[in-house]
C-alpha cells in the first residue's frame, strides 16, 4: 500500500485537531485573527527549517517514499509535513487558549 | 561537527524566538501553562514518531544526529523537536496577540470619543 504510512496519519491528525476544537474544547481559536496571522508566520519559518531537515542532498530526516504521496514542495519538503506541523502547533495553541478561557471565567465569577 | 546539525537547528529556533518572550505576558514566564499545552501534544506525537520509526516510514541520518537515543530508537533531537517547535509557535502567537491588543488600544485612543 502506498502513502498510507505518512499521508493517512497526517490527514487523520488534521481531522482529529478539528474535532478537538469543534466538539470538545470550543475555544474559538479559528475565529481569531491572531491565530491566522501567527500560522502564516509559523509557516514562513517552517519552510526554511523543514527544508533544511528534509533536503535530499543531505537529509537529516529520511522518508520512505512508499509511505508518502511523493509530492515534495517547496524545496524537498514532503507536503505531509505541513499537515503534521499544522496539527502539532494548532493542538498546542488550542490547549494554551483553553487555559486563557479558564482564567477569564474564573475572573468573571469570583 | 556534522553530528550536531539537528541540535543546532533546534537551538537556532529557540534563539531566534527568544526575544518574543518580551511581548505581553510571555510564554516562559507562564511555564506551567506552557507545559500543560506543550506536553500532552508532545506525548501524542512521540507515540506517532516511535510507531513511524518502527515501521521504517522515516528515519534519521546518523551523520547529523548525536546518536543519543531514547527507547524506540528515537533520537533525543526528535524528542526536543516536539518541545522546541511548539514553544516557537506559542511565542509567535503570544507576540502577535500582544501587538494586536496594543494596536486596538491605540486605535481606540485616536477615535473621537462619542
Amino acid at each position: 500500500m502506498t502513502a498510507l504510512g505518512y499521508t493517512l496519519p497526517a490527514v487523520v491528525a488534521v481531522l482529529a485537531v478539528c474535532v478537538l476544537e469543534f466538539a470538545v474544547l470550543r475555544t474559538g481559536l479559528f475565529r481569531r485573527a491572531v491565530y491566522w496571522i501567527s500560522m502564516v508566520i509559523v509557516l514562513g519559518f517552517q519552510i526554511p527549517v523543514d527544508g533544511w531537515l528534509t533536503k535530499l542532498s543531505a537529509p537529516i530526516v529520511i522518508y520512505d517514499d512508499r509511505h508518502t504521496s511523493g509530492v515534495r514542495f517547496p524545496f524537498d519538503i514532503p507536503v505531509e509535513d505541513f499537515l503534521f506541523g499544522w496539527a502539532m502547533v494548532t493542538a498546542v495553541l488550542l490547549l494554551w487558549e483553553r487555559q486563557r478561557l479558564r482564567d477569564q471565567r474564573r475572573n468573571e465569577t469570583p | 561537527m556534522d553530528n550536531w546539525q539537528y541540535l543546532v537547528v533546534l537551538a537556532a529556533c529557540l534563539a531566534i524566538t527568544a526575544p518574543l518572550e518580551l511581548f505581553g505576558t510571555g510564554v516562559y514566564r507562564q511555564a506551567w501553562r506552557a507545559a500543560s499545552a506543550v506536553l500532552p501534544v508532545a506525548a501524542v506525537f512521540v507515540v506517532w514518531d516511535v510507531i513511524a520509526i518502527g515501521g521504517h516510514i522515516w528515519s534519521y541520518n546518523p551523520q547529523y544526529v548525536t546518536g543519543l537515543e531514547l527507547p524506540g530508537d528515537m533520537p533525543i533531537e526528535e524528542l526536543l523537536f516536539f518541545v522546541v517547535i511548539p514553544l516557537c509557535g506559542l511565542l509567535t502567537y503570544n507576540a502577535v496577540d500582544a501587538i494586536l491588543v496594543r494596536l486596538r488600544r491605540k486605535r481606540k485612543q485616536k477615535a473621537p470619543s462619542t
